[in-house]
């Protein structure tokens, strides 16, 4: 027999026995413990401590069986959860609490009202966003044909959404499990109302267009409305304004086409297109396509129109994708060998079908050309990010008010626990504490997204009416969101209240005693949840600063863009001479309408450039106040410059690898031998977005070129008389011609008007979270404050000043501040940098934007907190010390 | 009469209570019936046959003194009830009236 070590009694192994305490039955633990203790002794005597433990192990798990973990059922008898008695209690309970700290409460229900409606407004958008196009019948069987292109090594080079005119039919008969497609190509025409002309945005679309899509007629036959050539599908808006009725049948428009007006029969008015529709047409018209245009194999390379097919519902889109390559190889050979011997173009096209219902939000091939409202998954991730940002932090000042106001109610706590309330009906009656007070915040919230709806369409884009709240999904989506939002916020504070100890509290010894550690990192997290965003929303502020401020590297002032398009040179001629007889006009200058690119070979044909390509006259340049670096601008006093020469900006010089760029040829030459002479470079400008770079220009006064728009510097301060005087003189000359003018300086504004609705997204979201978060500390601070009454009245009478104890109640706090920038900062710098990453001209992420960041918050926070601290500092200290 | 039915594993405990007296708990009875029969008896299968056999009436328990090598824990000593009594020896009759109706010869013969 070994002698037992003294100095190291053996031990069972411990986890075993924590296994053995967890599910052994109480009443037989003593007694089952007790006998595996004993045999383990002896083994450990006669075997060794290793085959002891290893035997105490064996013996415990061999205990696992219902007798020894059946509990004994209790000797009192149970009170039911639910009594309508002690209901009715909590109910009276929760509301005489609630009134009676009508601060708390008011915190409570204004954070989660406004997460709640935040919450609910996202869910609207996403709803929305995610339900676009899916109403229509066909689908999933509706598709629409996109292709990637490939470089000869293989590279993607190019994903292309859109379509020619081939490849509609001819893949839809080359394949039989295509049933239907629909070519859908956007264009403007001028169209007569009543005396008026306007340029109306009109589509044209191939026969089938209706046993497609479902977007059903008010009037007329979907099968025949688009058969006949001069026929014309409007939509109820539409007629209301041709008409003055939707009854439109047989009814007669006037479109131009080639320089006149042809009258075109109404033969169905459709419905207004669902809000969720990415098609949605005022004027619908028959594709027709000339027959020489069918008849050239290169139109299997122009792509400037969205075709859509419809499959059947056997169909494996795999195999119909390997068709439609296999066609086009086939059909397309004699195209692609013009391509590569004109244009050098040997790059491999794929076509392949993308699911009607992905278009919507597709970052590959958006929803353009015609389809509108293209969005960008990105705006749905931000949204529901910021929503779920301010729904936590109203939560957590739920948590942490509650947890720190239930000093308060310990005496009730202890009460019920004495006359004999359960832990589980304590939980029960905090827990519906919380959802009553959700419940209040869920009524105020929907209140809240009624009165801001309005606001929130015009900054998302969108046109979501109320009515859509009362959708099925929606409403069991909040319901879930009113039920998690309960549980989250009142089940921390229903357990740690539930849990306290009645003698400790009844006996007026209680504290929190440990160091509350959850609702310090709590407001940690609140802060720095509202530091990133204040972060992000400095950002966005800065670089839309940048955007809009930053020298475009010409003059915009006071430029007024009028579209006349075509215009030949003769017409410009004489409205130019017309508009300079008004003494406000300071110039007129042409240029070609739209934008135009083209490519062109350099250096004796050895590179070939891609570049935008401007048709202006000589007067463009000094009008835009655009400097030229080397050479010189066009110039009447040489007539050949019009047929000769070309001006190109600095990027072209660069892209062209050129030295010396005077006297350079560019070599147009395709069909015809076309070559121009350099003879200036002309300062890079902004011409696009600032958020590209600025790419390769080349300014031509080809007379081949059409005019399609012109520039007019009026004089500072004369806007009224100049824009009256443009508007009679162009009236008088093209009367056929529609009018519209607008500023070049607000223009370029527009174009980042995504931003600026990012940018009021971002600051109502800050806002909020930093209210919220405020609100919070500010409930923090009172209570704080009331549970140090005595502290502060000794201190006082001792001799403290009121700044110290100022400092004293607001330094915890604003630490807790302090330490959340080093979570979110970080954060907010990678989002910050990866967001900027976006922009080809951008703001350097300064520390300055972080230390405004800290110096905001910290003072927002110190205004919020010293508010209680200075009024619980200057109290008279014998209210507080006179009783006990 | 009716009687509770008792398995063989809880006739072998019942009687080892009986036969250990004034000391008969867990431990004790697992040694003794493996003394005894010669098996090898798991602890947790004596205690559960214990268990069942208090809820029939047949044992009755009460907590002993503590000991050092159970951790301070104490035991349950358990003595066998009027009941278990009874049962114990209606099932001894009813066997030994087994055997007397046996013909002699009958068994085959083994020798012991």
């Amino acid at each position: 027999m070994k002698p037992i070590q003294p100095n190291r009694p053996a031990e069972p192994p411990r986890w075993a026995n924590r296994l053995l305490e967890w599910f052994c039955a109480p009443h037989l633990l003593e007694e089952v413990q007790g006998d595996l203790h004993e045999r383990f002794e002896r083994n450990t005597r006669q075997a060794g401590q290793r085959q002891a433990r290893r035997q105490y192990v064996r013996e415990v798990i061999s205990f696992l069986r219902p007798f020894a973990i059946k509990r004994k059922p209790s000797q009192y008898p149970s009170t039911p959860l639910f009594r309508p008695a002690m209901l009715e209690n909590y109910f009276k309970i929760a509301f005489r609490n609630l009134s009676r700290n009508k601060a708390y409460s008011g915190i409570n229900i204004i954070g989660l009202s406004i997460g709640l409606a935040a919450a609910m407004l996202i869910m609207l958008y996403t709803k929305d966003e995610v339900s676009y196009d899916r109403f229509h019948t066909n689908n999933p069987n509706i598709y629409r044909i996109v292709s990637k292109e490939y470089g000869t090594g293989g590279s993607l080079e190019g994903k292309n959404p859109y379509t020619g005119h081939f490849q509609g039919p001819k893949f839809s008969a080359g394949i039989p499990e295509i049933q239907r497609f629909v070519r859908y190509q956007a264009n403007r025409v001028d169209m007569k109302q009543g005396t008026d002309i306007q340029s109306q945005e009109v589509f044209f679309t191939d026969p089938d267009f209706f046993q497609i899509f479902s977007l059903p007629l008010l009037n007329g036959n979907p099968k025949t409305a688009l058969r006949e050539p001069k026929s014309v599908v409007i939509s109820e808006e539409t007629a209301e304004k041709q008409f003055g009725t939707t009854n439109a049948l047989g009814k007669v428009i006037f479109l131009k086409e080639k320089g006149q007006f042809e009258p075109y029969t109404v033969t169905g008015v459709a419905h207004k297109s669902p809000q969720n529709s990415s098609i949605k047409f005022d004027v619908l018209l028959p594709l027709i396509i000339p027959k020489e245009e069918l008849a050239n194999n290169s139109n299997w390379f122009s792509f400037f129109q969205n075709t859509f097919v419809l499959l059947t519902p056997q169909a494996n889109v795999r195999s119909v994708e390997a068709k439609m390559n296999r066609i086009y190889q086939a059909d397309a050979k004699e195209g692609m060998k013009e391509m590569a011997d004109k244009y050098g173009f040997k790059n491999r096209t794929d076509y392949s079908l993308q699911p009607f219902t992905d278009m919507h939000l597709s970052k590959d091939f958006p929803a353009s050309n015609g389809l509108v409202d293209e969005s960008n998954p990105m705006f749905s991730y931000i949204l529901t990010g910021i929503a779920l940002f301010i729904l936590v932090i109203a939560c957590i000042n739920f948590v942490n008010l509650t947890v720190a106001r239930s000093l308060k109610r310990a005496k009730e706590i202890g009460v019920r626990k004495v006359v004999g309330g359960g832990r589980s009906q304590l939980t029960i009656q905090f827990l519906g504490e919380s959802f009553i007070l959700c419940f209040i915040a869920f009524i105020a919230a929907i209140l809240i997204v009624y009165v801001v709806l309005p606001t929130f369409n015009q900054l998302s884009n969108k046109s979501l009416a109320l009515s859509y709240l009362f959708d099925a999904q929606l409403v069991i989506g909040y319901l879930i969101l009113f039920v998690v939002t309960g549980l989250l916020a009142g089940f921390y504070p229903a357990m740690v209240l539930s849990g306290y100890n009645p003698v400790q509290t009844l006996y007026s010894r209680f504290n929190l005693s440990s160091k509350n550690y959850l609702q310090k990192s709590l407001v940690v997290l609140q802060f720095s949840l509202a530091s990133f965003l204040i972060v992000i929303t400095l950002t966005i502020y800065s670089q839309f600063n940048y955007l809009t401020t930053k020298s475009l590297g010409y003059d915009d002032k006071n430029l007024v863009m009028i579209n006349k398009s075509p215009m030949k040179r003769s017409d410009f001629r004489h409205l130019k001479d017309e508009l300079m007889k008004s003494p406000s006009i300071a110039d007129v200058s042409p240029k070609n309408g739209g934008f135009w690119a083209t490519i062109a070979k350099v250096n004796n044909g050895e590179k070939q450039l891609n570049f935008a390509y401007e048709t202006v006259d000589e007067t463009y340049l000094p009008l835009f106040k655009i400097p030229i670096l080397k050479g010189r601008n066009f110039s009447a006093s040489f007539p050949s410059d019009s047929t000769n020469s070309v001006l190109v900006n600095e990027s072209f010089v660069k892209d062209a690898g050129w030295k010396n760029p005077i006297g350079q040829i560019v070599d147009f030459s395709y069909d015809a031998p076309e070559k121009y002479t350099v003879i200036g470079v002309v300062k890079d400008y902004h011409f696009a977005p600032l958020n590209q770079a600025i790419k390769s220009q080349l300014f031509t006064m080809k007379p081949k070129n059409d005019y399609g728009r012109f520039f007019v510097k009026i004089k500072p301060n004369t806007e009224t008389e100049s824009l009256q005087y443009i508007e009679k003189t162009f009236k008088r000359l093209f009367p056929i011609s529609p009018y519209a003018y607008s500023f070049l300086d607000q223009d370029n504004l527009k174009k980042y008007e995504s931003e600026a609705k990012w940018k009021q997204i971002m600051l109502f979201g800050a806002i909020l979270t930093i209210f919220i978060s405020c609100i919070g500390l500010f409930g923090l601070a009172t209570l704080s404050a009331e549970r140090r009454n005595k502290e502060i009245g000794i201190r006082k009478v001792l001799g403290a000043s009121v700044s110290s104890i100022v400092q004293l109640l607001s330094s915890d706090f604003l630490k807790l501040v302090g330490v959340s920038f080093l979570f979110a900062f970080p954060a907010a710098y990678y989002a910050t940098d990866q967001w900027l990453q976006g922009y080809a001209y951008r703001i350097d992420v300064s520390v300055w934007m972080f230390v405004g960041t800290a110096i905001l918050a910290i003072l927002i926070a110190f205004f919020t907190v010293s508010f209680q601290s200075i009024r619980a500092a200057l109290a008279n200290p014998v209210k507080s010390l006179k009783s006990e | 009469m009716r009687r509770s039915y008792l398995g063989e594993f809880e006739e072998l405990v019942l009687l080892t209570v009986a036969v250990l007296g004034e000391g008969a708990y867990g431990v004790a009875i697992t040694d003794e019936l493996d003394r005894q029969t010669g098996r090898s008896v798991s602890i947790s299968a004596v205690h559960a046959a214990l268990h069942r056999l208090e809820e029939k009436g047949m044992l009755s328990s009460r907590m002993g003194e503590s000991t050092a090598e159970r951790g301070g824990r104490r035991k349950r000593l358990f003595t066998v009830t009027a009941l278990g009594s009874r049962t114990l020896h209606d099932i001894r009759s009813m066997r030994d009236q087994l055997w007397h109706s046996i013909a002699p010869n009958s068994l085959p013969a083994i020798s012991l």
